[in-house]
């Protein structure tokens, strides 16, 4: 029972420390890289902002797979009793989609694209634990850029 | 609303712009452990408060079973308690331990119908322990330890004062019922953490329970030695054997049913401090032949297994 006692602290120890650490520092990459890529906007419209003359458009996506810690499970779990907001999953889900959208982003402006519509999200739990507990969950982000055509101006 | 397409590049990214999102609105700025803290705290004590209600109403149901229905329930372990071979020690040892039963039956008011029929078992654990029906099981290895008649009068008045109290049967509803809610509770909790915690912290709560009927026990005991040997001298004597046999393997007085075996004996010393007279009273030895009586005529191994029911209750 000691033992069973031990190494349930200490997993959820070690849980919310790494995880503490871990979300600290992606919330940091997450506003830098955000502030950066800025310049490309992405927006929810079906449509393309301009008509084709000038762009081509292209699929661009950004995927991130983000896994939780024990200690959010335990918290999580806590909450499946009594209900309420689980604030535990609201911050690795809003993580997922930022930084999905910043992949995206990035592949955007790996083909010089100036510009994203039609974005959508897709989310996931890609795998479940012991009796359906969440393990990790797989955010993608998918859109199409507008890249502007060579000599076009 | 799609742009005419002479429009430049500059210009649609002034249309379109994502405009920087203050942090907190899809995230909660609350320090996750203070909510971690808050339904730690909420879940035990559920858990706690639900345990209690079941042993309430279990103890309640249980207080209308008859005693007598105890007895048939616990009639089969008699009818094979008669099939073992008595030998003449065995006889012997079982005659005396009846007498001093019917001493402290007596000391204690045990109502008419509860009968104590007192067990002894050739076997090497140092336990003995009460179950359904007025059953008491001593074992040999215990009976071995015990350094004179108090510490043995002891331990049997703390059986039969479970008996007297029906701890045996209050503990198998217990099991029962909360055992059961636990296990139903815990399975729906849908993850397997989840259902550990809260069949440990239902289990941490039945073990409080457990621990208060030793220390009534504990306590009608010493009044049966009082009201037999005239004093509590020697009572100690029983706890300094379990001490000894349980060296270092004590666990927290949280984790265990019993109080720690250290409480229990600085509780009889104060206690016989109270009383003055505990300094000229002397204690009462064994028997002379209380030893030869307990050498075992078979070498049979201990069956190893700790597992007890719900409705034994030990020391």
């Amino acid at each position: 029972m000691y033992l069973e006692l031990i190494i349930f602290l200490t997993l959820l120890a070690f849980g919310y420390g790494f995880g503490r650490y871990a979300e600290k520092k992606h919330y940091r990459s997450i506003i830098a890289r955000e502030k950066e890529l800025n310049n490309i906007p992405a927006i929810a419209t079906k449509h393309a902002p301009v008509s084709g003359q000038q762009h081509d458009s292209n699929l661009v996506m950004g995927s991130v797979v983000i896994s939780i810690d024990y200690f959010k499970r335990f918290a999580a779990s806590l909450r499946t009793l009594i209900g309420g907001r689980v604030t535990s999953y609201e911050t690795l889900l809003d993580r997922a989609r930022r930084e999905a959208i910043l992949r995206m982003k990035e592949d955007a402006l790996s083909q010089g694209g100036d510009i994203i519509f039609n974005i959508k999200f897709e989310t996931s739990s890609i795998f479940k634990g012991k009796k359906n507990t969440v393990g990790s969950v797989e955010v993608l982000a998918y859109g199409t850029a507008l890249i502007l055509k060579q000599g076009a101006h | 609303m799609a742009l005419p397409s002479f429009l430049s590049k500059e210009l649609i990214k002034l249309e379109y712009s994502n405009p920087e999102i203050p942090e907190g609105i899809n995230t909660s700025k609350e320090h996750p452990l203070k909510e971690f803290l808050l339904l730690v705290a909420g879940v035990l004590s559920s858990i706690a408060i639900l345990i209690l209600l079941l042993v309430l109403l279990s103890d309640f149901i249980v207080g209308y079973i008859p005693f007598s229905w105890e007895k048939k329930l616990s009639a089969p372990f008699t009818s094979t308690e008669k099939s073992i071979k008595h030998t003449d020690n065995t006889t012997l040892i079982n005659n005396y331990l009846q007498k001093m039963a019917a001493r402290i039956t007596v000391a204690q008011n045990l109502p008419e119908d509860m009968t104590i029929k007192i067990h002894y078992l050739d076997r090497p654990s140092v336990n003995a322990f009460a179950t359904l029906g007025g059953n008491v099981f001593f074992f040999r290895g215990l009976l071995e330890k015990l350094p004179n008649e108090n510490a043995l009068a002891m331990v049997m008045a703390h059986e039969i004062a479970h008996i007297k109290f029906r701890h045996p049967i209050q503990s198998l509803g217990r099991g029962v019922l909360a055992g059961l809610a636990l296990s139903i509770v815990s399975s729906s909790a849908g993850d397997a953490i989840m259902e550990n915690f809260i069949s440990e912290a239902g289990i941490l709560t039945i073990l409080k329970f457990n621990r208060d009927m030793e220390r009534d026990s504990d306590k009608a005991a010493l009044g049966s030695l009082v009201s037999i040997y005239g004093h509590i001298k020697g009572a100690d004597d029983l706890f300094l054997v379990l001490q000894q046999e349980n060296k270092n393997s004590e666990p927290y007085e949280f984790f265990s049913t019993h109080p720690l075996t250290e409480n229990r004996i600085s509780n009889i010393r104060n206690q016989s401090r109270q009383s003055a007279a505990s300094e000229t009273t002397s204690i009462t030895p064994l028997p002379n032949d209380f030893k030869r009586w307990l050498q075992s005529e078979k070498s049979e191994p201990d069956s190893g297994s700790d597992e007890t029911d719900p409705a034994e209750i030990n020391i």
